[in-house]
């Protein structure tokens, strides 16, 4: 299985993906922003369709390009109109979704590539999807670590970060960006409707097994790494897609840490 | 405490907090329209008045999250809140945290501090070390191992007292600090400020609309509604002609009084 160099890559991006996105999702879940990072990979499916529509042979820069354009737009109409946040991601979600069908509809030979994108396929990582996967686990862990207190105080309370001493723009732009980012990343393997498991999953295990914020980090990693590398391996010779095997892998290790939760509870409770 | 950490001493007699012609509008709805007050150092200060009469809005503008349309606001001596937010402690109505964010009580009160702020790397004797004073002081030494997220809304409450006095501010503001919390609470809350505005001759601005407990423990009203309706010691303000000024409705100046049992 590893000498097969699309298997070497997938695991090398799941690699670098898995902890990067349960990173970012233990302050995701606790923002409830799990239904924008929904949005936001809905949104590249209208990216992709473009980057070929445009004649780009690798659509990983458009697809990104047009996610981040997305949440900016979800930003600007959350602060300047009256419309409530989950009309406005409705909205945006429907829309790319519905332009991105109608795209790659058009294009000719491309109508089957709806699925791969949908539900991930491990053949379509490139080596420079990895390069760019690897530098984002950088990015991210560089950010959220050097960040840390900042963002924490931001997810506790707005009024309170400020009065810390944290800009509170300065940090939310930077924060939503790298979530694009890794999200937009992200759907090569899991796929646009799967991707936010990634996020959301890790977190949530994580959750059960902790008594505070550095445990429940910690864990999380681990089990976004577990979960995707995991997910990737027993893919191969189960024959089924990449995507849906990471969120099973993951489900199950949300499954185990339930069954932790107890036992710990168990033991506190003698 | 060290003679440097008595404000009282270095700004008797000036004020802590001034507001001059002060006017916000929020969604083309004027909420301030012209407030006027002025608060000296090392007293307590309360802010009263109906839903949406602008306390809330006036105490945010103090601590530079509401932008103003006109007007002055000169908090420590210093009309840039950012240069002087170090030395503010504010205390919001309440903290709501979704229960999947497991942040501990510990690691909340180390993010306060500028020596704790790299929590993560340090160990929880470290922390302890760090933020001791604030533990024995308002006795949430019990709590350090929980979830906020699951804290009671006492429990909070001494807790959020607990981080906004870990910098040693000189200022406090608290925005409606026993919302959510039991009578009994309210006024072990209450108390706990006064005990600890006079140790550190604190100047307090609180917004509050439990009248009973302004009237026990602040030492100067001012009633809102839009402007300042009235101003003046408790007594005076918490009668029935001012608030029904303030209020627009008749409220009676109830006061509790403690009965031995």
């Amino acid at each position: 299985m590893l000498t097969e160099s699309f298997m070497q890559r997938a695991l090398l991006a799941a690699l670098f993906l898995g902890p990067a996105a349960a990173l970012l999702g233990v302050f995701v879940t606790a923002r409830r922003m799990a239904f924008f990072s929904d949005t936001i990979a809905h949104a590249a499916l209208a990216g992709i369709a473009l980057g070929l529509w445009f004649g780009f042979f690798n659509p990983t820069f458009p697809m990104i390009i047009f996610s981040l354009v997305v949440a900016a737009a979800m930003m600007w109409l959350k602060s300047n109109t009256d419309l409530l946040t989950d009309t406005i991601m409705a909205l945006l979600l429907s829309g790319s979704v519905a332009l991105g069908i109608v795209i790659l509809s058009l294009l000719e030979g491309r109508r089957g590539d709806l699925h791969r994108y949908l539900f991930g396929d491990i053949l379509a990582v490139s080596w420079m999807d990895v390069g760019f996967a690897g530098a984002l686990l950088v990015a991210v862990g560089g950010v959220v670590f050097t960040r840390l207190s900042d963002l924490t105080l931001l997810t506790a309370n707005e009024a309170l970060a400020h009065v810390c001493g944290v800009s509170v723009a300065r940090l939310n732009y930077p924060f939503v960006v790298w979530l694009t980012v890794t999200v937009a990343m992200s759907i090569r393997l899991l796929g646009i409707i799967l991707v936010t498991a990634l996020l959301v999953i890790p977190p949530a295990a994580a959750r059960n097994l902790s008594c505070n914020l550095r445990q429940q980090i910690v864990f999380s990693i681990m089990l976004g790494l577990a979960g995707s590398v995991g997910g990737a391996m027993l893919s191969y010779p189960l024959e089924v897609p990449c995507g849906p095997a990471i969120v099973l892998t993951c489900i199950a290790l949300f499954c185990l840490s339930l069954v932790g939760k107890w036992q710990l509870a168990r033991r506190a409770f003698r | 405490m060290k003679a440097q950490n008595s404000p009282c001493c270095e700004h008797a007699g000036e004020t802590a907090v001034e507001v001059r012609d002060l006017r916000v509008s929020i969604n083309d709805r004027q909420v301030l329209q012209g407030v006027n007050l002025s608060v000296p150092h090392g007293k307590v200060v309360a802010l009263i008045g109906p839903n949406g009469s602008g306390k809330t809005t006036l105490l945010r503008a103090l601590l530079g999250l509401q932008p103003i349309a006109s007007g002055e606001i000169k908090v420590l001596g210093e009309r840039r809140i950012r240069r002087v937010l170090h030395r503010i402690g504010y205390v919001p109505q309440r903290l709501v945290l979704e229960r999947s964010f497991i942040l501990s009580v510990r690691e909340f009160l180390a993010l306060r501090m500028r020596s704790s702020r790299n929590w993560f790397w340090k160990t929880r004797h470290q922390i302890d070390y760090l933020i001791g004073e604030a533990l024995e002081e308002i006795g949430v030494g019990s709590l350090l191992d929980r979830p906020i997220a699951q804290l009671s809304g006492g429990q909070m409450q001494r807790v959020l007292i607990a981080f906004s006095l870990l910098e040693k501010p000189e200022l406090l503001l608290l925005d409606e600090p026993t919302a959510g919390v039991d009578q009994p609470g309210e006024q072990t809350f209450y108390e706990l400020i006064a005990q600890v505005q006079k140790k550190r001759h604190l100047t307090v601005v609180l917004v509050s609309h439990d009248l009973s407990m302004v009237y026990r423990h602040a030492s100067w009203i001012y009633a809102l509604n839009g402007v300042i309706c009235c101003e003046g010691p408790p007594e005076r303000v918490i009668n029935e002609e001012s608030l029904k000024q303030a209020f627009g409705i008749h409220v009676s100046p109830y006061h509790h009084h403690h009965h031995a049992h």
